[in-house]
């Protein structure tokens, strides 16, 4: 059962419930924290269609802090050329690059990630989860659960465990709270937009099947 | 010859070990593990012939040792972890003693390559493997109807043993997995160059690279990861590149120096003979936190070598195939069949499209390439990898700490991943690896 649908099942019941799957925790308040959420998880949904709209993947993101967005990204990985070009990496090197022109110190800007909100479209791939904890970002909100490359519960749990070195001091990983299935349905109707495009009966440029010269 | 349909069957359709709540369904395992017709199989207590133990490949520790440099080997890291050979991991069966009269009206069909049966102290005994058994001992009430009847028709009496849950990995495994429960070995047959072993002229190019990754991974202040991409077909380096975590000045390469002429490499280093204060300090992947600790003023805490490699090979990409597409832009109009072209190249995502844009010359991201890395990758470079399509993976040093192919994960052995690398170890000779300490 995917994440999603495991909200959707707990919205129907109402109120306020906290389900817990995969060490993904999914809190579901219908009250005031619901529509924040909600509407960043719109925002990051516009940067997904716009890499739709480019011919990529269409996964976006937006970075928040005390309640402002600061950073948005898209895939970009057929533009680049550079399957490591997801909308998290696009979003955290804007950030980078910014606050190094401010002259932050390293440690700053390690000071800055941690007040960090992400809303992605959908769960960050292994890459990701493990870029996102490195980075040590506050919080994560995704829309659909990704079965094949998850690295927040669906494959690996990359979110959850920090690593210290015996002296004490972090030189790991910062875990990280993971929240799913905010308006998974519309990160997941845009995949399937986009993967019929390859469809040979549909009526705009499509992927060709294989023809061999 | 039960077992080895059995456990093999085990092996390649789950391939890493299987997490919990995995083997909830008995009906799925029936059909994972016993996907012949009727679901049982025949076992026989096979002593090894004389053709198996003349098999000559092993898959694990399978050890390629380059000519001209004697004690560098290459060990295969296989997709699933090693077991200890004494601590194969089992599972409960039902079986039966049959009467070796009925093993040839018992034996499904699929398992006759393997149908010997031996004298036993003067007499033929045979077993056969009926189905899974529950962990509780809760007797023949969970056994499926099927075999129920079978074990009825030919009035059977079944017992519950052990046998191994994965087949064998290597010679060394099957023989000691044959004390449990006799089988007939298969080696692996991959289609992956390496895994069955390399010809000393590859073995030659892979300690010739990961020396050059070693080198590169020097600098004046402190030991870094290194990884450089190249094109085993060709031995073209197609990228090269070191942690960019914290870059001072001598820490950047020296395009000139490095750019495809090994020989000036090695010199250089040789003759600035590296101090390290820190062992492994520096490396990304071991102390991915440690970018927020220093003072240097380049820095990103994301650039691990790999991922710098990757964006490289990118950037080379775009540079030698962008005039086709440029090309293509302004033809548009008059052909029609370059347009076509072009839309392929950009839509390229699944693999039935790499032969699409390899037939126009430009392979799909790293396709074909190999990745030498000194130190085994964390989990994001591990999986920028996996995105990246590279084939094969060389690393020098485990990362206890955070390696994602074998030491803490195992990508390599994810089966729901979309690509999958055969991943090696270059296990360096003592003197190489004092000099990296040094």
């Amino acid at each position: 059962m995917s994440v999603g649908r495991l909200v959707e099942e707990s919205v129907k019941g109402m109120g306020s419930m906290h389900v817990k799957f995969a060490s993904v925790h999914i809190i579901i308040k219908m009250g005031e924290e619901m529509p924040e959420i909600v509407a960043f998880m719109k925002l990051a949904l516009e940067q997904a269609k716009i890499a739709f709209d480019n011919l990529e993947v269409p996964v976006g993101c937006v970075i928040v802090m005390d309640g402002k967005v600061i950073s948005c990204g898209r895939n970009r990985t057929n533009e680049t050329r550079n399957a490591t070009r997801h909308a998290e990496m696009e979003a955290i090197d804007v950030l980078l690059e910014e606050w190094k022109e401010k002259g932050l110190t390293k440690h700053e800007v390690a000071d800055m990630f941690s007040k960090c909100y992400l809303y992605v479209t959908c769960e960050p791939c292994i890459m990701c989860a493990s870029a996102l904890s490195f980075i040590g970002i506050k919080e994560v909100y995704y829309g659909c659960s990704n079965d094949k490359f998850g690295g927040c519960g669906s494959i690996l749990s990359l979110h959850t465990n920090t690593t210290t070195s015996d002296s004490g001091e972090d030189v790991g990983r910062k875990s990280y709270k993971c929240t799913g299935g905010i308006m998974g349905e519309e990160a997941v109707s845009l995949f399937r937009n986009f993967y019929e495009l390859g469809n040979p009966n549909a009526p705009k440029p499509h992927r060709q099947p294989i023809q061999q010269p | 010859m039960a077992v080895i349909a059995f456990s093999g069957a085990s092996t390649r359709s789950s391939g890493s070990r299987p997490r919990s709540g995995d083997f909830n369904s008995r009906d799925l395992l029936l059909k994972r593990f016993l996907p012949c017709s009727p679901p049982y199989a025949i076992a026989s207590p096979v002593k090894p012939t004389a053709r198996d133990l003349r098999t000559p490949q092993l898959q694990l520790g399978n050890m390629n040792k380059c000519e001209e440099n004697k004690s560098w080997e290459i060990i295969h890291i296989p997709d699933k972890p090693p077991f200890p050979l004494h601590q194969q991991p089992t599972v409960k069966v039902y079986a039966a003693v049959i009467d070796p009269k009925h093993a040839n009206t018992l034996k499904p069909s699929s398992c006759q390559t393997s149908s010997k049966t031996r004298p036993n102290e003067g007499c033929i005994h045979l077993s056969v493997i009926l189905c899974l058994a529950g962990e509780s001992e809760s007797q023949l009430d969970n056994i499926p109807q099927e075999v129920v009847e079978f074990i009825n028709s030919y009035k059977l009496e079944t017992f519950i043993t052990k046998v191994c849950k994965y087949a064998p990995l290597s010679k060394e495994e099957w023989i000691e997995q044959c004390k449990i429960w006799p089988t007939s070995y298969h080696p692996p047959t991959y289609n992956i160059r390496g895994i069955t072993g390399f010809s000393k002229e590859e073995s030659n190019s892979v300690c010739t690279f990961m020396k050059q990754a070693l080198d590169l991974a020097k600098c004046e202040c402190q030991m870094m990861n290194a990884a450089i991409i190249i094109d085993p077909s060709t031995n073209e380096v197609i990228a090269e590149a070191r942690d960019q975590v914290n870059s001072c000045s001598c820490c950047s390469i020296n395009h000139e120096a490095t750019s495809q002429n090994h020989d000036k490499l090695l010199l250089n280093s040789s003759a600035t003979k590296p101090k390290l204060l820190n062992y492994g300090n520096g490396v990304s992947c071991l102390n991915p936190w440690k970018w927020s600790n220093q003072k240097s003023c380049a820095w990103h805490p994301l650039r691990h070598a790999a991922i710098v490699a990757i964006e490289n090979s990118s950037v080379r990409d775009k540079l030698l195939f962008h005039d086709n597409e440029h090309v293509a832009d302004n033809l548009d109009e008059t052909n029609p069949l370059l347009k076509k072209q072009k839309i392929k190249s950009i839509h390229v995502k699944n693999e039935e499209e790499v032969v699409n844009s390899q037939s126009n010359g430009r392979p799909y991201l790293c396709t074909g390439y190999d990745i030498y890395l000194v130190w085994e990758p964390c989990a994001m470079c591990a999986m920028a990898l996996v995105h990246q399509r590279v084939k094969c993976i060389f690393f020098a040093f485990p990362n206890k700490s955070d390696g994602a192919l074998g030491s803490v994960h195992r990508l390599q052995g994810e089966k729901s991943l979309n690509h999958h690398y055969a991943v090696f170890r270059v296990m360096l000779p003592q003197e190489s690896f004092d000099e990296c300490l040094m």
